[in-house]
Formats: C-alpha cells, sequence, structure tokens
C-alpha cells in the first residue's frame, strides 16, 4: 500500500485526513512540525507527502526546499496544502519545488485524486 | 566773528546798541557843533569889543607917539589870559608898541604890517585889527591875537560830557535791551528747545507755550497745530501698526492653529489608515481562523457521511450533508469578506495572464452543475468562435462568473439561465462580453441603484430567504473595474435579469503584472529553462544597429532578448534556446535570411517556432512560401512587431496550458495536471 506522510500542526485536521485516507487504504504517518516532518521523510521515505505551509519549528517552504535539495527524498511528490488562495501562494509553491498545490479546507475528492495522480505518475516514470 | 550766525539775543541787543549809540552820538556831536561855532562867534565879538576899547585908550598915546603910555595901556591886558599878543602900528604900518602875555610868547606873531580893521581866524588862533583914531582921525592900528583858550576848554569839557552821556546810554540801553530782547527772542529759544525735543525724542505730544499774541505767537501757533497734525497721523500710523501687528500676529496663530489641524489631521489620517490595515491584518487572520475549524468541520461531516453510507444508516446522510452545505456556505462567505477587505486595504493585485475563454468556461460550468440543478434550471452556453484568447486575471473573471451564474441559480426556479460571451472592437480596443441571462424574479430599478455596493443587498428579506452577504456583485463590479471593464444590469421585475460584463481582451500593464514579470524574471530557481525561453526572443541581423534597438525595446517590455549576428550563430542559438519567437533580417554575409528560414522549417524541433521575418526586401510571399509566420518591412513598426510577438506568445502560453494543469508561465516539473484533474473531479461529481 502507498505510504503517505501528512505533515500538519492542526490535530482535528490531521485526525480528519488521516482517517480519511486511511479509509482509501493508504498507510499514513503524521508529523506535527517541519521538523518532525523532514525527519520523517528522510528516514521513512514515504511515497507522498502532504505538507501544511504554516507550521511550527520549520515552514512548508523551508522543508519542501530541504526535501527537494536532499538526493534521497528529492524523487517524493509533495503537495502543498494552504490557507490562502492567492496565485502568488500557487506560484511560490511550484518555485520552491512541489508537485501540486491546494487550498484548504480540502475538499476530499479533489485532493485524493491528485494524490492518485502522483502515485500512478510516479509508478509509470 | 559773523554777525550773521550770532544768536538771536546777540543780534537784538547788538542792533539796539548799535542804533542807540549811532543815535546819541549823532545827536550829541551835531549839538557840540553848534556850540562851539556860536561860541567862537561870541569870542570873536567879545575880542572886537575889547579892541574898540583899547583903541580909544590908546587912542592919545599914539596921536602924541608916547610909547610908554601905549605900552601900559596894552599891559592893561594882562588881565586877559586868553590875549596871547597885542601890538599897536602907526600909521604908516610900521609896529610902534607890543604886548606878550608870556615872554615866551613870539614877538614874531605879531605881523610886520598893520592892516584893515577885520578879524580872523587862523591855525587855532583869532586875530583882530583894529583903527585907533583920535578926533575921528586915524592915528594907528591896533592888533590883538587870542589863542581862544575858553573855546578849547569848552570844548574839551562838552566833550568830556557827550562821551559820559554816551556811555551811560549805552549801559542803559544794554541793560534794557537785555532785558527786553527776550520778549522776541525767548518764544523763539523756546520754539527752538521744543523742536529739538521732538526730534530728539520722537515725542510729538509736548506743545511750545505761546507767550504773546505777535507773529512769533502766530508761528508758535502753526507749529503746535502741525504737531498735532503729525501726531494725529502718527497715532493714526501707530494704530495702523498696531492693528497689522494685531492681525499678523492674529495670522500667525491662524496659521500655528492650522499646522496642529493639519499634523492632527495627518495623525488621524494615518491613525486611520494604519487601523484599516490592522482591520485588513485582523480580517485576513480572522478568516484564517475561521477557516480552521471550518475545515474540520466540513471534513468530519463528510467523513462521517462517508462511514455512514459505509455502515448503512442513511438515515443521518440528510442531517450531514446540511451540516456540509452551512460549512461551505459559511466559508463562501469569509471568502467574500476576505476578498473585500484585500480589495479596500488595496493589497488585491491583478495577475494578468493569457488563456483560453472557453475552457475557462467550460470548467466553470461543471462546478455549478449542482447549483443548476437545484432549482431544476436549465442552462444554455452560447460562445461565438471568435471569442479564443483573452488576457486577464483568470481568477478573477472566473469569479466574476461564478458570482454573476450562481445568483443567476438562486433567483431562478424552473427557468432558463443562459451565458453568452463574444468578441467585439470598439474604443481601438477588443473586448469580451460576458452576458449572464436568466428568467427569475428579477430586480427592481430601485433595488438596481445599490446593486453593486457593498452590504447592500436588493432587500432585506432576500437576505433571508436566499442567504448570501450581499458582497458578491460588489466584489465583482471592484474586479472589473481593476480590469477596466464595465459591468451593467438590466431587469424586469418578475421576468428576469440580465448581467453584462465588458472587459478588455488584452488587459492594460499593470503595475502588478510587472512586478509578477519581474519576479518570473529573477526568482526562477523552479524551472529556469521554460521559464526564460517562454520569454526569449532571437534575433537575427548582422546589423548591430538594428540588433540594439530590437534588444532594448523588447527588454523593456519583460522580453529576454538574445542576439545573433549571423545566421550559422542564429541557427545555433535557436536549437540551443527554443525561443518564443525569432526574429530574421534577409540580406545578411555568408548565409542570406532565406536559407536560415528553410534550415529552421526543415529541422523538426524547431519548426514550430514562429519566424517574423524583419527586413528591407519587399517579398513578402516568398517568406511565407518559405514558412514565415509575418513580414514585416524595415523600419519596423515597433508596436506591430510588439503585437505580432504578444499574439504568438498568447498562442504559446495556452498551448501550454492545454497541456499543463497550472498556467503556462510557471508549469511544474514531471507532473502534467492539476487543473485538469480539478475540472476531472468536478465532471464526476
Amino acid at each position: 500500500m502507498p505510504k503517505i506522510l501528512l505533515v500538519e500542526d492542526n490535530e482535528m485536521n490531521r485526525d480528519m485526513l488521516s482517517r480519511r485516507l486511511q479509509r482509501k487504504g493508504y498507510v499514513i504517518l503524521t508529523a506535527v512540525d517541519g521538523k518532525q516532518g523532514y525527519s520523517l521523510a528522510c528516514s521513512e521515505t514515504p511515497d507522498l507527502i502532504l505538507m501544511d505551509i504554516s507550521l511550527p519549528a520549520m515552514d512548508g517552504w523551508e522543508v519542501t526546499r530541504l526535501l527537494k535539495a536532499n538526493e534521497n527524498t528529492r524523487h517524493i511528490p509533495i503537495i502543498v496544502l494552504t490557507a490562502h488562495a492567492m496565485v502568488s501562494d500557487r506560484q511560490k509553491a511550484f518555485e520552491a519545488g512541489c508537485d501540486d498545490y491546494d487550498t484548504k479546507p480540502v475538499e476530499f475528492g479533489r485532493l485524493s485524486e491528485k494524490i492518485e495522480n502522483l502515485l500512478v505518475e510516479r509508478k509509470l516514470s | 566773528m559773523n554777525l550773521q550766525n550770532l544768536s538771536i539775543r546777540r543780534k537784538l541787543i547788538f542792533i539796539t546798541m548799535l542804533t542807540s549809540s549811532a543815535a546819541l552820538i549823532l545827536s550829541s556831536v551835531s549839538f557840540l557843533i553848534y556850540d562851539l561855532i556860536s561860541f567862537r562867534r561870541q569870542l570873536s565879538q567879545d575880542l572886537m569889543t575889547q579892541g574898540e576899547i583899547i583903541a580909544f585908550n590908546s587912542g592919545a598915546a599914539m596921536a602924541f607917539k608916547d610909547e610908554s603910555a601905549a605900552a601900559a595901556t596894552l599891559s592893561a591886558l594882562k588881565a586877559k589870559e586868553d590875549i596871547v599878543a597885542a601890538g599897536l602900528y602907526s600909521p604908516e604900518g610900521k609896529l610902534f608898541a607890543h604886548y606878550l602875555h608870556t615872554e615866551k610868547s613870539l614877538p614874531q606873531s605879531l605881523p610886520s604890517h598893520s592892516q584893515e580893521a577885520s578879524y580872523r581866524f587862523d591855525k587855532g588862533y583869532l586875530e583882530v585889527f583894529q583903527s585907533v583914531t583920535m578926533n575921528g582921525e586915524r592915528v594907528g592900528t591896533l592888533f590883538l591875537l587870542s589863542d581862544m583858550r575858553q573855546w578849547s576848554i569848552r570844548a574839551r569839557r562838552y566833550s568830556g560830557i557827550i562821551l559820559i552821556v554816551v556811555l551811560i546810554c549805552s549801559s542803559l540801553a544794554l541793560l534794557l535791551s537785555s532785558k527786553l530782547q527776550r520778549l522776541i527772542s525767548k518764544p523763539i529759544l523756546h520754539l527752538e528747545d521744543t523742536i529739538r525735543m521732538v526730534s530728539s525724542n520722537k515725542n510729538y505730544e509736548v506743545r511750545a507755550t505761546r507767550f504773546y499774541g505777535d507773529e512769533i505767537g502766530r508761528l508758535i501757533d502753526g507749529f503746535n497745530t502741525m504737531l498735532s497734525e503729525i501726531q494725529q497721523r502718527d497715532t493714526a500710523l501707530q494704530r495702523a501698526n498696531d492693528e497689522l501687528q494685531t492681525s499678523t500676529h492674529e495670522l500667525e496663530v491662524e496659521i500655528i492653529h492650522r499646522k496642529r489641524t493639519q499634523d492632527e489631521l495627518l495623525t488621524a489620517k494615518q491613525a486611520a489608515e494604519q487601523a484599516n490595515r490592522a482591520k485588513s491584518a485582523f480580517l485576513a487572520n480572522m478568516s484564517h481562523e475561521l477557516r480552521t475549524p471550518l475545515n474540520a468541520i466540513i471534513g468530519y461531516s463528510e467523513m462521517l457521511e462517508e462511514e455512514v453510507q459505509d455502515s448503512g444508516k442513511v438515515a443521518n446522510v440528510h442531517d450531514l450533508k446540511k451540516i456540509q452545505t452551512a460549512g461551505k456556505l459559511l466559508l463562501s462567505l469569509i471568502n467574500d469578506v476576505l476578498d473585500l477587505s484585500k480589495i479596500e486595504a488595496g493589497k488585491m493585485g491583478l495577475h494578468l495572464e493569457s488563456f483560453d475563454v472557453s475552457t475557462m468556461i467550460e470548467e466553470m460550468v461543471s462546478t455549478l452543475s449542482p447549483a443548476i440543478a437545484k432549482n431544476a434550471n436549465t442552462f444554455q452556453l452560447n460562445a461565438s468562435d471568435d471569442v479564443a484568447m483573452m488576457r486577464a486575471d483568470v481568477t478573477k473573471v472566473r469569479q466574476i462568473l461564478l458570482n454573476l451564474l450562481s445568483n443567476a441559480c438562486k433567483f431562478t426556479d424552473h427557468g432558463t439561465i443562459s451565458l453568452n460571451v463574444d468578441r467585439s472592437a470598439f474604443g481601438g480596443q477588443d473586448w469580451i462580453r460576458f452576458q449572464v441571462r436568466d428568467t427569475g424574479i428579477g430586480i427592481t430599478e430601485k433595488q438596481q441603484e445599490n446593486l453593486f455596493q457593498e452590504f447592500a443587498q436588493a432587500d432585506v428579506s432576500i437576505a433571508r430567504r436566499y442567504g448570501g452577504t450581499g458582497l458578491g456583485l460588489a466584489i465583482s463590479h471592484r474586479f472589473v473595474q481593476m480590469m477596466k471593464g464595465r459591468i451593467s444590469v438590466e431587469s424586469v421585475p418578475g421576468q428576469g435579469s440580465v448581467f453584462t460584463v465588458q472587459l478588455p481582451a488584452q488587459a492594460a500593464v499593470e503595475q502588478t503584472e510587472s512586478t509578477l514579470l519581474g519576479e518570473t524574471g529573477s526568482g526562477s530557481d523552479s524551472s529556469p529553462e521554460v521559464k526564460t525561453n517562454a520569454d526569449t526572443i532571437l534575433v537575427i541581423d548582422d546589423d548591430v544597429a538594428v540588433r540594439d534597438l530590437m534588444s532594448r525595446s523588447l527588454t523593456k517590455l519583460g522580453f529576454r532578448v538574445v542576439a545573433a549576428a549571423s545566421g550559422e550563430e542564429g541557427l545555433r542559438l535557436a536549437k540551443q534556446l527554443r525561443p518564443l519567437v525569432i526574429t530574421l533580417d534577409v540580406i545578411m554575409p555568408d548565409w542570406d535570411g532565406w536559407t536560415v528560414l528553410n534550415k529552421l522549417k526543415a529541422d523538426s524541433d524547431l519548426a514550430e517556432i514562429p519566424v517574423i521575418m524583419v527586413t528591407i526586401v519587399d517579398n513578402e510571399a516568398m517568406g511565407r512560401d518559405l514558412g514565415a509566420s509575418s513580414y514585416l518591412i524595415k523600419p519596423v513598426d515597433r508596436e506591430r512587431l510588439v503585437t505580432l510577438i504578444e499574439k504568438h506568445r498568447a498562442i504559446r502560453t495556452s498551448t501550454l496550458a492545454q497541456a499543463s494543469a497550472v498556467p503556462a508561465s510557471w508549469p511544474p516539473k514531471g507532473h502534467k495536471s492539476s487543473r485538469k484533474s480539478e475540472a476531472v473531479t468536478i465532471r464526476r461529481r
């Protein structure tokens, strides 16, 4: 089963999203801040990362940049989740090297679609 | 000492003295002269009389030639002091007897011959000749010589008296004039003092005292009148001055007051701006804070719904859906408020990009389909073929149309909602017109007035019945304004409404866009190759001036310009860079433009790149045959060149947009499409 790392500091969001994804059959790892997220990503090498942007300790942009700079984690697709629906945020997301982008509150159907797409794509490549 | 420069007092004394002394001296001297003349006459009369007596007495002696008797007679003259000599002459004229008062008296003073009886004055002496007769017969001549001693004494005495009198009178005159000159000098001196006081102290209040009613008195009167006049003017001047000072002071106070007010206003303005910023920040923050719990509400209710459906307890699904709907409505309200606060804070920028209008509409309509279906409405889309591409802020255009269409859905029941899109040209530019038409409840004219204003729903009852913040149209209105477009409404209550939005097909270059371009140019760490090349123009020209000119004018518009001096170099760069557009000169050394064009079109990798011929050779047919996309004749019309390049960029962007999910200016690496997946999701629902 694909392994997804969810980096999210808000407990409810984390709980809800992880449960729903688990119901879809994914294996879910959770991290509550940027630092934990980064170390989990390095140690567990998940198949995909869902990354909240406003995180304590280290923000989502920073974690994304670090992961994309790391030889071992560069291949992991990252979907950034942000509360700001600004175009500039989207741009920032792609500049930081994210693979996709979604706004909160998450529309679960759309997000799971994106996850599936990325996973399929990765399998193909 | 000059007489003229003497003080008046001295002048007066001097004049008085001179006048009185002159008069006195003149009168005294004339009197003296008269007196001395008459006295001398009297003396000569006396001497004549005496002579007659002596002549009578000496008649006998003369007749008898008695010398001693004659001398004795003469010696009687001894008593007379003033007779210094006397003589008796014979009829023949010879000196017979003589008398000398003193021995010292000179005998030669006696004339040697007798003369006829007479008298005369000679050198201070009086001489008298007298005939001596005896019985009527002339017997001799008497001579008397007087030194007029009495006269001299008298003259001396009189002179002395006159001198004393003159001295006394002069003293008296001096005394009097000294006293009396004050009559004239005192007022004048006083006047002088007053004048000095006025001129030195600038005190116009003093007045000269008028002592007498004479000319000086009148002069003083005149002076005083003049002084009062001056004083009045001075006072008036002073008053005017004071008033001026007062008003100047008032003015200064006013200025200070105004300055203070201005400062206060400025402070107030700053405070207001600060407050507004704080408000916007608060709203942005709050909406974020509101979204987090909403996130949970929507998410958990969705999750619950899934679980409930899995477990088969369908009865609760309806309630859960209500929670979801309410949550989503609340979310849209928060989004509206956030948008408006951003607009008001001036933080809402335009992010212009070229996009395909029909694709955008297609996506939007699929999003809307549940709303259309909700009130059993039917939807019609009429888009004319020439609409194609437009350049605008796609997010905002989408939001405007979503708002108009969801309003139409909300206020129409069992009706028809249509969206018409067409392109037209007026006012020197192309416009895209979106028209949303419904057969709903409509809007009265009165309601239309406030339709596009914030927080102004057509009717309070509507808010209760249909929900919504009333911000949607206000936001749409602001967005349309930002893109320099127009929004209008026509409606007949009970029959339906038509909302028309007109937007420029090429939205004006706003500051926000140039900022965006700048950002794109500099911060290109994600995919520099693709990004920069989307804006790269390759200029192939052997003329350095043309290369420079093109490079400068196109760089200014945000393009990256690479220049090649020869066809060979141009071809190499084209392979390396895959530019957006190539501009190509014809007349060049080695390979000419036709050769280069041939080679470009023969290469399957480069054939797609549009080539704009920029040349003085007028052979457009040749260019077209060889595959050039446009043909410009030098000197180049810059506007035209830019338009062509923009057109190619738009085409390129749309091609990329179709191939990629995100807007073409920043296609992500190794990932196909988020927008496409979005569309797929919507279609599935």
